[in-house]
């Protein structure tokens, strides 16, 4: 797609330094360092100074928020990636503009969810001990495995995604990115020539390919349910509609985290040209649909939890019915959906701003759709397992400022990579260049 | 257990569910991928050869780090 745009455009982040960019830093590194600071007093108290309880308290909640943040961060990760192979597979043009900012998503989203597990199984050192020396044997047998593995082939997959189509930019970009940063330029251009652009084009194709078979329908669609579904002990978590709730929160989720990143941007950099509306119209249809989804998934669940179902998952259901933050998920996502609903009635009515704050209302009922769904399996399992373990389960602020700091490293990741790589592909400007 | 996830005894515990499940389905797109950059056209064994280093480079990369990142943890405070 064409912007009408200068190539200059995509580089104003790279030479632009405003107080703003400083005081968003600031603000950034002060919710960093205020989860470092509670963290330092998980690693030296342990879990105990969270409200994740042992099977002895906490209405037998070990998994509560930091896997529910877990599963919602993976979610973010996997719509950015697809909206960009997307863009390859499927010619959706449109969203060229956004195509890399969804791909650094990804890749942030993907390390805060890495970063849940991290801080979830307390001792850091336990990722690599429990993982490694197991993983030749378990891998045939752990849905756990199986998520390490995967997640890790999506990582990579991702990176080598963006580390072979930056490639281009760099290249012709060269003279006008920062001296400062040579020795990442070199490594990122390691043995390119121009007439590699045709054979790079094409693996990154199938890349794109792989991406957008494995990440939504065996990944978020198919191995992270599993970590659940397959368990039947837990009312509320098994069977197959899992797959398909899991993926319509991932989509739904992912939609709304690249809007408000575009939105972010474009009001930054003065890039209305750069991303015209047409691009959020676009992006909120999508949504609308995603949102849908999600919500029909929600009554599918509901309606087969509470009529004739066995008795957990129907005490379960009713418990889930009756809890306040659970309407308050599902009317986000509403307020949303109607709002996209009414734009395209009347398309007067869009605004970047007010469908950047809904998004934002999305992303949140996602997250406490999710935690709702770990926690409440738990406390409702079958043969009533925890029926006489005491308290709730309520997120203590260490678990909370967690959120906080990934949702700040997110921020960071895009405030220091805008700052060495073009954050819109060079592809968004070039075609208008070349025809005129 | 269903015949689907079980294994035959001298098999274990190097065969079961995830064998054909996480091999042989959920990565099968990365396995076609690899034959297509090495099949297709336009091709170079050099650029191809460059996409499996990222692959494996950054593998190496993620679980190298966390491997020497745990080993300091042990060495400073056990």
């Amino acid at each position: 797609m064409s912007t009408g745009t200068s190539p200059e455009a995509i580089l104003r982040p790279i030479h632009t330094y405003s107080r703003r960019y400083v005081a968003t830093v600031a603000i950034v590194l002060a919710l960093i360092g205020f989860w470092l600071f509670l963290y330092a007093q998980q690693l030296q108290h342990g879990l105990i100074v969270t409200n994740l309880g042992d099977w002895g308290s906490s209405a037998g909640v070990p998994w509560g928020l930091y896997i529910g943040a877990f599963i919602w961060w993976v979610g973010i990760a996997h719509g950015g990636i697809i909206l960009s192979a997307a863009v390859r597979l499927l010619g959706l043009d449109t969203y060229q503009p956004v195509a890399r900012m969804a791909e650094l998503l990804t890749i942030a989203a993907l390390t805060c969810a890495g970063l849940f597990i991290l801080i979830h199984v307390g001792r850091p050192d336990r990722l690599v001990t429990s993982v490694v020396p197991a993983w030749p044997t378990r891998v045939q047998w752990s849905p756990l495995m199986w998520d390490v593995t995967v997640i890790t082939a999506y990582f990579v997959l991702t990176a080598t995604y963006l580390l072979l189509t930056v490639r281009y930019d760099i290249h012709r970009l060269r003279e006008q990115l920062p001296d400062a940063f040579e020795p990442v330029y070199k490594l990122l251009m390691v043995d390119y020539s121009e007439t590699e652009d045709a054979v790079v084009e094409r693996m990154v194709w199938w890349l794109a390919f792989a991406i957008i078979i494995m990440a939504p329908l065996l990944l978020h669609g198919g191995v992270i349910p599993w970590l659940f579904a397959l368990l039947p002990s837990m009312a509320g978590w098994e069977g197959g509609v899992q797959g398909p709730s899991f993926l319509s929160i991932a989509l739904t989720s992912a939609v709304s985290g690249i809007i408000v990143i575009a939105a972010v941007f474009r009001s930054a950099y003065g890039w209305e040209e750069l991303i015209p509306e047409a691009v959020f119209r676009g992006l909120a249809k999508w949504l609308g649909f995603f949102s849908l989804m999600f919500l029909w998934l929600q009554l599918q669940q509901v309606i087969t939890g509470v009529f004739a179902a066995p008795t957990t998952l129907q005490h379960a259901t009713e418990v889930k019915l009756a809890t306040p933050t659970y309407w308050v998920a599902i009317g986000l996502v509403v307020v949303a959906l109607l709002y996209i609903f009414a734009t395209v009635l009347r398309p007067s009515l869009f605004d970047i701003r007010v469908m950047a704050v809904l998004s934002i209302g999305v992303l949140l009922g996602t997250l406490i759709e999710k935690t709702l769904f770990v926690v409440e399996g738990l406390q409702h399992a079958h043969f009533q397992l925890y029926e006489g373990v005491p308290g709730p389960y309520i997120p203590s602020i260490v678990e909370l400022s967690a959120i906080g700091a990934t949702v700040a490293i997110v921020a960071m990741f895009f405030l220091s990579v805008s700052k060495v790589i073009p954050v819109v592909e060079l592809h968004a400007v070039e075609d208008e260049e070349e025809v005129n | 257990m269903l015949p689907l996830s079980a294994s035959a005894s001298y098999t274990l515990p190097f065969v079961g569910p995830g064998t054909y499940l996480i091999f042989g389905i959920v990565l099968l797109p990365i396995y076609i991928m690899l034959v297509a950059w090495f099949a297709g056209k336009p091709r170079t064994a050099k650029k191809g050869l460059l996409g499996v280093a990222y692959l494996v480079g950054l593998t190496t990369g993620l679980w190298g780090s966390l491997f020497v990142a745990t080993m300091v943890i042990l060495y400073l405070f056990f």
